[in-house]
């Protein structure tokens, strides 16, 4: 258990690619930090670097106050869980899990006690023979998870660590490791692409977008007020649908408005809504018509695609109920709030209330 | 593969018959030979079945010193197997301490070192004989086992090999045994090693027989009987004072020659099958 502390961590590479800015961040003890972002954001270099395996450029690297830049990740007392699990293939689970500790000079009694106990606590103590080849993937996960445990470390890290498994399974070892990680109390930084598995397992998410730190907050936070077109578009599923609007001619259904600034806006916004806040509506009775271009049913709802009039791009709306609409067909959208507006620069922009008087006629 | 014809069984059956008699008979012909006597090897007729002699040459081989030689075939087997032997463990050592530090470290100049170590690969021990010979005698170690194996030991052909197995290896197996508080070497005591385990012993079959099968290299640096290579003097055995070379003991001694490689076959073939089904990248 420990505080960890990044402070203004830098990465360069020697040929000169700068792939990780400023990163400030400062994470509680016991809290799960689930870092997201696409392939190539730096996260895995972040958390390399958290554990010691790459280089730190600048900046400092602090757990529980002691700065551990120069350290080795042995010394940093930190334990990972790597994606392909690295599970030593020519020992069996127990000498996978005793590793750490016989490299520690632990007795080899208090070695037998903990790879039992911990076995005991993931659910593999039948398994402790094998060797990793003869396990499934969802053993050979909790093996790699039994190897980070066992030591007690001051932080976890976890690099992608569920990729590697079909989904049902994704889906019941994010909750394995969510409650193990919650009962041993230990603070972890975890490092994932994909946007369900970040929501249902931090309790603050950091997003990440081209080596910087886009938004840090918890996961309902980050969805109800992303500070950013990227984190809007990036946390959420289906993704959130953007329309361009020109300021000057803002369309009446937008029922916020950007808030007064020292500066003019000029030139255009977007404003982003959720799939879930567009309603099909009748061709002609909504806020603007579409042409239907694709359904998708998912059961118990479908996603359609639909094109409005007049927009380039194509909206993803999601239908609740048993009928379907069919492709091709025009129809009518009704949009609704809440609406979140960023500028060019896709920075969120401060709103206020419409005025009633600056109501525009419905949009053709 | 299989094909249910029995026309292709068959056609397969003769060539393997075919390839393995035309292996064979050199080999058949000289165990066949060994066991003549004298007289019945020089009617000129080849034998087709087991002479009268038996093992009656092998055993004057064995027992007594060989003429022409000076020392019994035993001691130059000895010889030959500590050649054998020096030289595959220490080429396998050099070699996979080479391809760890290759593949795992970063250093300055480490693909420049790759391409040196390749390039000897192109430079056979013939083409470097007389400087090697040269610095062999300069350090006085002409006629001794340090001599011998000394200029044999580096294998650019191994290293070249481990490398490209250790390139096969996930690197977070490295970074999880750093996260596990192992430094260097204990990685490869207890990690790379026994997974390099059926590579050594491919690899050790391969570099005994070239050490057996050494040849100019000792023929050059051991000019005293005591510490001639059995390889070598099979040679030496040929040439006699009377005219007729006694070939019922050289065929003996051909025999011989071949029976340790055999073994060394026989025993690491058992190994890396073991290794082949246990162990898993």
């Amino acid at each position: 258990m420990a505080r960890l502390e990044l402070r203004r961590l830098q990465k360069r590479y020697a040929g000169g690619a700068n792939v990780l800015h400023d990163i400030e961040l400062s994470i509680n003890d016991g809290e799960m930090i689930v870092v997201v972002g696409p392939s190539g954001c730096g996260k895995s270099t972040l958390l390399r670097m958290v554990a010691g395996l790459e280089s730190i450029s600048s900046g400092e690297l602090f757990i529980d106050g002691d700065c551990v830049n120069g350290q080795e990740p042995a010394e940093r007392d930190i334990a990972m869980v790597f994606q392909n699990y690295a599970l030593y293939p020519h020992m069996s689970v127990f000498d996978n899990l005793a590793y750490s500790l016989k490299n520690r000079g632990t007795p080899k009694d208090e070695i037998a006690r903990r790879v039992d106990e911990t076995s005991r606590l993931l659910g593999i103590a039948s398994l402790l023979d094998r060797k990793p080849r003869q396990l499934s993937g969802g053993q050979r996960q909790r093996v790699a998870m039994g190897r980070a445990v066992i030591r007690e470390p001051r932080v976890f890290l976890f690099d992608e660590p569920l990729s590697n498994l079909d989904a049902s399974l994704r889906v019941q070892m994010r909750q394995e490791i969510r409650a193990l990680q919650q009962r041993l109390n230990i603070t972890s930084l975890y490092v994932t692409h994909d946007q369900t598995e970040a929501m249902t397992m931090a309790d603050r998410l950091v997003v990440m977008n081209a080596g910087r730190i886009e938004q840090i907050g918890t996961p309902m936070a980050l969805f109800r007020k992303p500070a950013t077109r990227f984190v809007a578009g990036f946390i959420g599923s289906p993704a959130m649908n953007f329309l361009t609007l020109a300021i000057n001619a803002l369309p009446g259904w937008l029922t916020k408005v950007p808030a007064e600034t020292t500066e003019p806006l000029k030139g255009e916004l977007s404003v982003g809504i959720r799939p879930e806040h567009i309603m099909l509506t009748s061709s002609g009775s909504g806020h603007m018509d579409a042409r239907i271009e694709l359904v998708e049913p998912l059961g118990s709802e479908s996603l359609v695609h639909v094109r409005p009039n007049g927009h380039e791009t194509r909206l993803v709306v999601r239908h609740a109920g048993t009928e379907l609409p069919t492709a091709g067909q025009l129809t009518g959208l009704n949009l609704q709030g809440p609406f979140h507006l960023f500028d060019r620069h896709g920075q969120r922009l401060a709103t206020r209330p419409r005025l009633a008087d600056t109501t525009c006629p419905m949009e053709s | 593969m299989r094909y249910h014809r029995p026309g292709l069984d068959v056609l397969a059956h003769t060539i393997l018959i075919i390839g393995a008699l035309v292996f064979m008979l050199p080999v058949i012909l000289a165990v066949l030979a060994s066991t003549q006597t004298p007289g019945a090897l020089f009617s000129g007729t080849l034998p087709l079945w087991f002479g009268a002699s038996g093992l009656d040459h092998y055993l004057t081989l064995l027992s007594e010193p060989v003429r022409g030689i000076g020392v019994p075939a035993w001691q130059l087997m000895l010889n030959s197997l500590l050649m054998a032997l020096g030289i595959a463990i220490g080429k396998l050592t050099i070699a996979i301490l080479a391809a760890y530090a290759l593949v795992f470290f970063r250093f300055p100049f480490r693909r420049c070192c790759f391409w040196l170590i390749f390039i000897t690969l192109m430079l056979p021990i013939e083409v470097r004989i007389v400087p090697t010979y040269g610095v062999v005698a300069d350090l006085g170690l002409l006629n001794s086992y340090p001599g011998l194996v000394l200029p044999l030991i580096a294998s650019a052909t191994a290293t070249f090999l481990f490398r490209q197995f250790f390139m096969t290896l996930p690197p977070e197996l490295m970074e999880a045994a750093r996260v596990d508080g192992a430094g260097p070497w204990r990685f490869f005591i207890d990690i790379l090693l026994p997974l390099s385990k059926t590579n050594i012993a491919a690899l050790f079959v391969i570099m005994f027989i070239y050490g057996w099968n050494q040849y100019l290299w000792p023929l050059v640096a051991m000019s005293s009987a005591d510490n001639a290579t059995l390889v070598m003097s099979l040679k030496r055995l040929t040439i006699s004072q009377d005219g007729t070379p006694p070939w019922h003991l050289a065929t003996a001694m051909t025999v011989l020659s071949l029976l340790p490689p055999v073994v060394v076959i026989v025993i690491m073939q058992r190994w890396f099958i073991k290794g082949l089904v246990d162990t898993e990248k």
